[in-house]
Order: C-alpha cells, then structure tokens, then sequence
C-alpha cells in the first residue's frame, strides 16, 4: 500500500496498521563484514520483544538500524507505518534529507549500555535538553515534564546532581528518563544492564517493568533471562546476523526449536 | 691589570623607560592584536574545525587545505604578504592605505591563529566520545544542534589548555610584527635604544613587560580550567597551587 504526500513524493506504508515496528529483510554490511544478513521481525504496538545472543551477532547494530544511526545496505524499515530514512519516488528509493530522519528519531527513544548522558549538565538538564531544542518545548514546560519524569523513574532528589556524581544504575534510570521525555512511541534497549553493577540491575529493570506495564512498545537486548521471561511477549534469538528463532518466552525456555537456541540458554542460564 | 669583563648595565635606565610612553604604546597595542586576534582566530578556528569534521568533502577539503598551507609558512612571511605583497598585486592605493601596520598584523595573526585553533578544536572534538553524538541525535538533534548544544561545549573544557597555550605564544610572537612598522613592545624598545643605545637596558625593560603579560593571562587560564571542570569532590585546589601548575605550560613556536 503507498500514500501520497504533499511534497510529491510518497511514503511506502506497510500493510498492517497495528504495527509499531516493521522489518524486512534488512542487511548491513561493515566493509567487507556482513553483520545483518537478511532480518526480518515485526512488533505490534504495545508488545515488548527481547532480542538474546552472542556478542557479534548484530544486536547491536540492529537497533542503531531501526533508529537509523547506521544507514541499511538493503531491506526496508517502517516505523508506525512509515518507511524510515527514505522516500518512494517514481518507484525509486531516495534518502531522506537528515531534518526529516531526525524528527522521526525523536519518536523513538534508546537506551544505550553505557548510559551515554551528557556529562556538563544535570540529570535534570539532560532531561529537558531536547524537549527544549527538539520539541520546541518553554523551558517552564520542559521543567515540568523533566521533574515528572525524573520522579517516575525514582530520582525527583537528584534533579540538580551531575552524571559524574550518580551511581550506574542511577545515571541508567536518568537515560530512561531522558529519552521518555521526548514521548517515544517505540522504546529500544542496547544491553541497558550489562555495564551495571550487579545489585543496581534491579532498579533499571523495574523502571523497565513499569514501562512495558504501562504499554510502551519496546526493544530489549539484554542477557537477563528473568526479566525476558517475566517481562516479554515474545524473544528472539539472534546469531551471525540472522534472526534464528522467534517466540514466546516460553517456548524459548522450555521448547527451544532450534539447536543454536538451546545451545546458547544452556550455557547462560 | 684591565677588568677583563666590566658590566655595564645602567639599572636607572630600566626604572626610567618602565613607563615610557613608547614603551606604554608598545604594550598596549602587542596586548590588543594578541586579544583580538585570538578571539577572530578562535572564532575561525571553531567553524574550520567543525568544517573538518563534517561529512562533506568540499567544506573538509577546504579546512585541511587551508590549515596546511598557513601552518606550512612562516608567519613573518604571512606579514609581508599582507602588508607589502598584496598591496603590490592590487595596485589600488585605497587598499594600500587601509592596510595599516595595526590592521596587516590583525588580519594576518587572526588568520593564524585559525588554523592552529582550528586543529586543537578538532582534536577536542574528536576528543569527545561517539556515544555523545549518538545519545543526541537518537533524541532527535540534527548534527549542527547536537554540536552546538553536546559536543562543542565538551569539547570546550578540553580545549583550554592549548587555547591557552596558543594565546601566550601568540602575544610573543607578536615582536615578528616589526617587520611591517607595527610598533609593538619589542619595536617600541628598539627606537628606543636605537637613539640611547642603551640596548640591555631597553630588552630588560621588554621583557618584564612580557612576562608580566603571559603571567597574569597564565593564572587566568588556570582560573577558567577550575571553573568550568565539573566539581567531583568538594575539595577546592588552593589558589597557590593553581598557579603553580599555570606556570608550568607554554611553548615556543
């Protein structure tokens, strides 16, 4: 199905409408190292999909995909319905201009594993940084929503307090919150946990509980088995840049189709 | 038997010529050009560097060309260019006479100046990690937000130092400025002793005027590098100790 646009050209809009995110066949190569070779998955709105596998497989890069901080080689990627990065003229693909490819970032948060927050301004700082310059937001405003936000993720105390002076999984729950502050429709997760220290995880992954409670669409790379399997709707493992198996958290824990798939559980859990 | 080695220093003479009005004029206009060079140059230098960094090859192209060819020349030959040699090619006399000793060394120090400042920006930013740019544009900046409002200010903090550094070579490198009439400090104490021939005296008298220059901006330096360093712990360094640590940098060029 394509829909026409005012300026001419059109955005390919795929088929079904419940769903958040759309990706088909898409392939990424690094120099001469392929590292996705053809995944495809798709996530309905609402649905918390956790993606498991080993270190090099194109997890990472997946994601850094779906937000276009890596341009696809080939394969399409629709966001809501649209198509990402690039528009359909006369049956050709052109890239979009990167004003447009920022504004549809902005719908979409990630959370990265080493928290990434910019150290010369607060956490609240942090927060309503791009509500201000990106949303276009009065800084009264983005004050507002930034407390808010900080208070939902348990931090309403440390407003005014540097990343520098926050411990891990507190500098993690301020990323969580910088990125809700721009009203994500789709959340992305790069192993949020795997650079914390063990009895911080906890704290993260409740906010990360919450969120998925309240109907965030989200993507989660993560090695933590409890909250996949407490948490998730469906699991997908992922392997040499392809996309092996896909599923309910059950099945993956208790009926692994494929041998890669118990291979890998058995020797992390 | 003769002295075989008899000091003839007039120390009065240094006291004398301390605040002579050449001597005044000389220090004045070294400190204005530095100031106001380093501000165009910095200026320059910021939008060179981010030039350099970009991903069109033109505007990168032109950045690394134009840093190579000023820090491949001399600056005293820079001078010349812009004072006598241009005036020659355009014949005009209005150019002539705009390009002043004052103006010829602010153009040429300023342009400079960018291409050094130009290179410390860019190591600044390259300085700053990925990870920055990537948590910015994920929420939504395009490239020249995310560098004015994440990377540049970063980039900032690491910059001084060798901003720093720059800007007391540069006062000195001032003195090259004699050979375009620009009566700066060193020029200023050679009409001087050029009549008194009290030539040491005179260079003595320049030279505490320089150290007292490149002093005062040194602790300054040090003052800007404590404030904008995000405070870990709540222990303030002394001011002694500051100090002490600003007067340890700088380098001949």
């Amino acid at each position: 199905m394509v829909a026409l646009s005012n300026d001419g050209g059109s955005h390919k809009v795929s088929n079904s409408s419940s769903l958040m995110l759309d990706v088909q066949g898409v392939h990424k190569r690094f120099g001469s190292l392929e590292v996705l070779r053809g995944v495809s998955l798709q996530v309905t709105k609402g649905e918390v999909l956790v993606v498991i596998g080993p270190s090099g497989s194109g997890k990472s890069t997946l994601l850094r995909c779906i937000n276009h901080l890596e341009k696809i080689d080939s394969g399409h990627i629709y966001i809501d319905g649209q198509l990402l990065g690039y528009r359909e003229v006369n049956g050709r693909l052109i890239e979009e201009p990167e004003a447009r490819v920022a504004r549809v970032r902005a719908t979409i948060g990630i959370v990265f594993q080493r928290f990434n927050l910019f150290p010369h301004l607060t956490a609240l700082g942090n927060v309503i940084e791009a509500p201000i310059h990106v949303r276009g937001l009065s800084r009264q405003r983005a004050v507002e929503e930034g407390s808010r936000m900080l208070e939902k993720v348990g931090l309403a105390d440390k407003m005014n307090v540097y990343p520098s002076q926050l411990s891990g999984g507190q500098q993690q729950r301020v990323a969580i919150a910088r990125a809700l502050a721009m009203q994500p429709k789709l959340m992305l997760f790069d192993e949020p946990t795997s650079a914390l220290d063990p009895e911080l995880v906890g704290e993260v992954l409740e906010v990360m509980r919450e969120l998925a409670g309240e109907g965030m669409t989200m993507v989660v790379v993560s090695h933590e088995m409890g909250f996949a399997r407490e948490v998730a709707d469906r699991m997908a493992l992922m392997d040499g840049g392809q996309i092996l198996e896909e599923g309910p958290p059950l099945q993956f824990f208790e009926a692994a189709q494929h041998e890669r798939t118990r291979t890998f559980l058995s020797k992390i859990l | 038997m003769d002295v075989f080695l008899a000091i003839r220093f007039d120390g009065g003479a240094v006291t004398e010529f301390f605040f002579n009005d050449v001597i005044l004029r000389g220090v004045r206009n070294t400190l204005e050009v530095t100031i106001l060079a380093m501000l165009l140059g910095t200026v320059l230098g910021v939008i060179l560097a981010v030039m350099r960094v970009s991903h069109s090859r033109p505007l990168a192209g032109f950045s690394a060309f134009y840093v190579w060819f000023i820090r491949g020349t001399p600056v005293l030959i820079q001078l010349l260019v812009v004072y006598n040699g241009l005036p020659q090619m355009v014949g005009s006399d209005a150019f002539t006479h705009f390009l002043t000793p004052f103006r010829s060394a602010l153009i040429t120090f300023s342009l400079n100046e960018a291409a050094y400042m130009a290179e410390i920006v860019r190591a600044g930013i390259q300085a700053i990690e990925p990870g920055q740019m990537d948590a910015a544009k994920s929420l939504g900046m395009t490239n020249l937000q995310a560098m004015r409002r994440v990377i540049l200010p970063q980039a900032l903090r690491v910059v001084i130092p060798p901003a720093g550094n720059e800007f007391i070579a540069m006062l000195k490198n001032t003195s090259v400025a004699f050979v375009i009439a620009f009566v700066e400090l060193t020029t200023a104490a050679r009409l001087i002793y050029a009549v008194n021939f009290k030539v040491m005296e005179l260079l003595v008298v320049a030279s505490i005027w320089y150290l007292i220059m490149t002093t005062a901006f040194s602790v300054l330096q040090a003052e800007m590098e404590a404030r904008l360093t995000i405070v870990e712990r709540e222990r303030a360094i002394p001011l002694t100790t500051r100090v002490l640590r600003a007067l340890g940098g700088g380098r001949e060029r």
